[in-house]
């Protein structure tokens, strides 16, 4: 153990601390439950760690011992009411503290609202720190699981920066701008300093990017197939959304195992069977169970279903990134979405959605985005020529963004056109964090050997004014 | 080699832009938060919805009084994806100020910027405008009698939107730490004010390991 740890670079050891004591930052910060969907997620926990069973309704009936705390932290005027605090008086607090003493407990908790429907991993790993402080108060076990959250930031950022140690071995100086950066994203630390599968999500997410990129570099041997196809499968087992990143993992282990075949022969093919058995093993377990039960075999899955034609479909999915095509009908009339809903919310959305940067920020930020996004295609232009040796492996990291970029469209295709964008939210974007790291090594890599670490450096702090902006934001919206 | 690291432009890139960055964050504590200078809003009343539209409308309340100094003003309107919101404050049919909002604001009310004016202004009518498909923007409010109420075009509603007028306050941020400090201590696992310290301890610690990491690996 100590020697594989020894085996960690120093710099993503650094990564990581980085990211966990920021998201720790932010889960003290943040009041308890104003971070989307918190109390549905933790009624998910409630009802596992209390009953060793799944929450069985999607409705918000939560827990007695929840909704009286909930009541006393005004969470519900709280939410998308910017104008209104956080409790702010010592009456409150006491009656606060009242509603958690009383003995409004019950066994588990069957309604876990929006979370009812996400697999089970993140949900059975938060039941330790609930257990742990099982006698403690809702807001005690709350503080406890975010702590667990802000480890897998760290995770996170580990990975990431594992990932852009690999995919761009001939920078070693600009590693550490992508896994700095990352580490410091303000909305990887407000997710994950919060109960919320997304924190699993993206440190799963990026563990598999880092996979892939190693066994691109290094070809697949049977303990890269074991790592991509484990890891996969804790990927399912986390949230819904990792669905979105499957086609891209099946194509890059396809390409991997066509160029394995060509050194080994035919006993590539089995190390993709490894994999894809590994990756597989948690659906086919699921479907089983399903089967068994007499329950649709692929649970929710099974039960989505196309609100429109094909075509309206994947007209709606382009315009929720990108402007419509001429000639198309817009879906999104007036609203330029790859602004006004993506790059606004990165650069600044927090609560439950309800907590902006000032409206200049957006117009501010537009500034060293699109220096960053130049210096990026700089760097991509002028090693054209590695690029296609690598078309491959790129086209696989593509597919996996499209894949979960198309999954959020279709998800959110369901309910247009009552509403507009229901998941247009850049948190589901976060499982692309490495790559995002990478972007940004090498957008300092584009400013040439001589001033590329100084534009590193710059980006660095750039990060982490952000982050500190962005707490600063939430600080004023609840405690102002 | 660590003698040429030293000078290296990254290491003064750094410099710069971390004291650019406490600079930015001292200037920004000196700032006034924003404080509702005057209301629509009845106390210990809930908003409710009082209308809709899923294809774009023109809403104008007249009644409503302008404080001085007004840089901002806050209309409860509810969207899960708002459009551009346009704002026009309107006296004797003259319009005296307005301002638009960004696109793709969510939640129960949206924040529009406007021009500043010296001088408080009573009786003015308050529009907004905006444009829309599908998605559906619900006003909110309370009631009221016809005569006072919303228009929207030729009809008068029972009620009226609420509205809050905002502009900087006379306190700075700096002098709001010790109450926001307070603020802090309620309503968490463990109440009073370690949180807030703890908070800023981690998050200067974070911002001082990656300091420190980029001046070692960027030369």
């Amino acid at each position: 153990m100590s020697a594989a740890l020894a085996r960690i670079p120093r710099m993503a050891l650094t990564c990581a601390a980085i990211a966990c004591l920021n998201a720790i930052s932010w889960s003290l910060v943040t009041p308890p439950f104003e971070v989307p969907d918190e109390p549905d997620h933790f009624a998910y926990v409630k009802q596992l760690a209390e009953t060793g069973r799944p929450p069985s309704s999607s409705s918000e009936d939560l827990s007695k011992e929840e909704s009286a705390a909930l009541y006393a932290l005004d969470s519900e005027r709280l939410r998308l009411r910017p104008q209104i605090h956080a409790i702010q008086t010592q009456g409150e607090q006491e009656a606060l503290e009242r509603a958690l003493a009383s003995d409004a407990h019950e066994t588990g908790s069957p309604a876990a609202g929006v979370a009812t429907s996400q697999p089970p991993l993140y949900y059975a790993l938060e039941a330790i720190p609930y257990s742990l402080a099982s006698g403690a108060s809702v807001l005690d076990r709350v503080a406890l699981m975010r702590l667990f959250s802000a480890l897998l930031a760290g995770f996170t950022a580990l990975f990431a920066y594992l990932f852009v140690r690999e995919a761009l071995p001939a920078a070693p100086w600009a590693w550490s701008v992508g896994g700095l950066s990352i580490a410091l994203a303000p909305l990887l630390a407000f997710m994950s300093g919060a109960v919320n599968p997304d924190a699993l999500l993206f440190a799963v997410s990026a563990a598999l990017f880092y996979c892939l990129a190693r066994a691109f570099r290094r070809g697949l041997g049977t303990r890269d197939a074991i790592a991509i196809g484990a890891v996969t499968a804790i990927g399912f087992m986390s949230k819904l959304n990792f669905i979105g990143l499957a086609p891209g993992v099946l194509l890059g282990l396809v390409v991997l195992t066509v160029r394995q075949a060509r050194a080994i022969g035919h006993s590539a093919w089995r190390r993709l069977a490894l994999a894809g058995g590994l990756a597989l093993s948690p659906i086919v377990l699921y479907a089983l169970v399903n089967a068994l039960s007499d329950h649709p075999v692929l649970g929710l899955v099974s039960q989505a279903s196309p609100g429109g034609s094909l075509l309206a479909e994947l007209n709606y999915v382009w315009q929720l990134y990108l402007p419509a095509l001429p000639g198309a009908v817009s879906d999104f009339p007036g609203l330029f979405t790859a602004r006004e809903i993506w790059f606004h919310q990165y650069v600044g959305l927090y609560g439950w959605l309800d907590t902006p940067l000032p409206g200049w920020v957006d117009n501010l930020a537009l500034v060293p985005a699109t220096l960053i996004a130049a210096l990026c295609l700089r760097s991509l232009y002028r090693g054209r020529a590695a690029l296609r040796s690598r078309a491959l492996e790129l086209a696989t990291y593509a597919i996996m963004a499209f894949g979960l970029m198309a999954l959020i469209g279709l998800a959110s295709y369901q309910h247009f056109p009552a509403t507009d964008a229901e998941f247009g939210q850049v948190r589901y974007l976060l499982p692309l964090l490495a790559p995002l790291g990478a972007a940004l090594a090498l957008a300092a890599r584009g400013a040439g050997r001589r001033w590329g670490p100084a534009v590193g450096a710059a980006i660095v702090v750039l990060f982490i004014a952000h982050d500190i902006f962005s707490q600063l934001q939430v600080i004023a919206r609840y405690y102002g | 080699m660590r003698a040429r690291g030293r000078g290296s432009p990254a290491r003064a890139a750094l410099v710069a832009s971390l004291t650019l960055l406490a600079l930015a964050i001292a200037l920004t504590l000196t700032r006034s938060p924003v404080s509702v200078a005057g209301t629509s809003v009845p106390r210990g009343v809930s908003e409710e919805p009082i209308a809709s539209t899923q294809t774009g409308a023109s809403y104008c309340q007249p009644g409503e009084r302008l404080p001085r100094a007004v840089s901002a003003i806050r209309v409860w309107l509810a969207a899960v994806t708002g459009p551009r919101v346009s704002l026009a404050v309107r006296s004797d049919g003259r319009r005296l100020t307005g301002g638009r909002s960004s696109a793709g604001w969510s939640g129960g009310s949206v924040t529009v910027p406007v021009g500043a004016l010296a001088h408080a202004v009573s009786d003015v009518t308050l529009c907004v405008s905006f444009q829309l498909r599908d998605e559906t923007v619900y006003v909110q409010g309370s009631g009221a009698s016809a005569a006072d109420g919303l228009r929207a075009g030729a009809r008068e509603l029972p009620a009226r939107m609420w509205v809050e007028y905002l502009r900087p306050s006379s306190s700075s941020w700096v002098s709001l730490i010790p109450s926001i400090l307070r603020h802090m201590g309620f309503g968490h696992a463990a109440p009073g004010p370690w949180s807030a310290f703890a908070a800023l301890a981690l998050l200067a610690a974070a911002a001082a390991l990656a300091s420190r990491a980029a001046f070692k690996e960027l030369r």
